[in-house]
Order: C-alpha cells, then structure tokens, then sequence
C-alpha cells in the first residue's frame, strides 16, 4: 500500500472539479493506503471553521484521512480557527512529505 | 547507527508568472526547504513562468500582503528565485530550466537570470524520466 499526497491549492467551494479531489481522497483511502491532504493557498479556505466545505473535510478526516493546512496560508488569509479533524501544518512538514513521507504527490 | 538518507531528486513544473497566482512563491518556498534538506531540485519553467527569471523585473511579492507575514526573505520574488539559485551552489543542487520558446515569444530571451539555462522539452524529459518526484503545478486561471 503507498502513501498519497494530494495537494490542494484551489479554493473548494470555487471550482466544480475541486470535490473530485475529496472523492479520490476518500477512494484512495477505501483501498487501504495512506491518504494525506495537504491544503495551501486558497485551498485553506475551506478549513475555516463555519465554511459550507468544512463538511467535506471532516467527514474526511473521520474516514482516516490526515486533512492539514499549511500555517502562512492561513495567517495571510486570516483563518484563525480550523474545522474539526484539521491540522495547522508547514511548509516543512510539506517538504518531509514530498521528499519521502510519501509515494505518490499529486498538486491540484 | 542511522543510515544517512539518499537524496532525492523532486523536478517542478510550473506555468504561471508573477502577478497571476501565489503558485510561484508557493513553489520558492517548497524548494528552498528541499534544498535546505540537501535534495537535488528541477524547476522547469514554460509559458508565463519564463518570466519569473527575468532579471529585470521590479521587486514584487506574491501576494503583496504575504510580505508582512513572510518577511523579506520569501517575499520578492525575483530576489527569491536569485536566493535559492545561489543556495543550490552549496546544498542541494538545484537546476531551473526556462523554455526556449517561451522565452522568445515573451521576449525575455535575452533577460534571463545567471544561473538560469534556455532549454528545451528535452531537458524535461530528462528532468521527469531522471526524477523521484515529478510535481506539475496547475496552470488554473
């Protein structure tokens, strides 16, 4: 089984295709890998707690995902508070992730 | 005893320029801490990404408030990409390849940083099929 990495840079509730992102995560995780969503730049929006995509990203975090939002993404934008089952993390946790914590990344 | 880790070897696509998106800063600052790790790092750069190695454009960060939180280290990005071109001298080593057509239909052919090489679909190929990580970043508008 491999480690997925998708990084998201989109705002989800901007564009149509940013829930099939959401729906691999959730695929990718049902066959049994590792499945980690890195959310960066406008992708943090939706992890402000209170967004209609919060949904989205807890339910994801309670099938198993690690759902993170990088911190200077947020600080800009001014997301203070984070929906439940996501994670302020870094642009060094990133570069630990893509050079090695994971197999496969995807950026989207 | 721990084992040293291998280096890897991450290329980067990128097609987005300056005063567009924070894609090229996002990408800066992923590099800077590949190279800080001692792994080798490709930036391919094609379309309006040839711009962000012209030598003259004016200092600018991406997006303009991410200076304050930043700082000036990570925030203008041509002294940036110049910064990290430098550190690949010492650390990881770093190699960014700016297409040779998009360069001349951008007309900054002439403008390129030191350290920058005019290349070609070839040296990507090489780049990807040499890589471990091969990371395209969306060219979204």
């Amino acid at each position: 089984m491999a480690h997925y990495l998708i990084v998201n840079s989109r705002d989800l509730q901007e564009y149509a295709g940013s829930g099939y992102i959401l729906k691999l995560a959730i695929a990718l995780k049902k066959r049994g890998h590792e499945v980690t969503l890195y959310l960066i730049e406008n992708g943090v929006l939706a992890a402000r707690k209170g967004a209609v995509a919060n949904t989205g990203l807890t339910d994801l975090s309670k099938q198993g995902v690690k759902v993170l939002a990088e911190d200077l993404s947020l600080k800009t934008r001014g997301v203070q508070k984070l929906a439940d089952g996501v994670s302020e993390s870094t642009m060094d946790a990133l570069a630990d992730l893509v050079a090695g914590g994971a197999d496969k990344v995807t950026w989207y | 005893m721990a084992t040293a880790k291998k280096p890897m070897t991450i290329t980067i696509g990128i097609a987005t320029s300056s005063y567009q998106r924070e894609a090229p800063t996002t990408v800066l600052r992923l590099a800077e801490k590949l190279l800080e790790r001692g792994h080798h790092v490709n930036i391919w750069g094609f379309e309006e990404a040839v711009t962000l190695t012209n030598a003259n454009q004016k200092d600018h960060s991406e997006p303009p408030g991410l200076h304050e939180v930043a700082g000036k280290q990570h925030t203008y990005v041509g002294k940036f990409v110049d910064g990290i071109i430098r550190a690949g001298l010492h650390s990881g080593a770093l190699k960014w390849v700016s297409c040779i057509l998009c360069v001349q239909e951008r007309g900054v052919d002439a403008n390129q940083m030191g350290g920058v090489v005019i290349g070609t679909f070839g040296d990507f190929w090489k780049f990807a099929h040499n890589s471990d990580r091969l990371i395209m970043i969306p060219t979204y508008r």
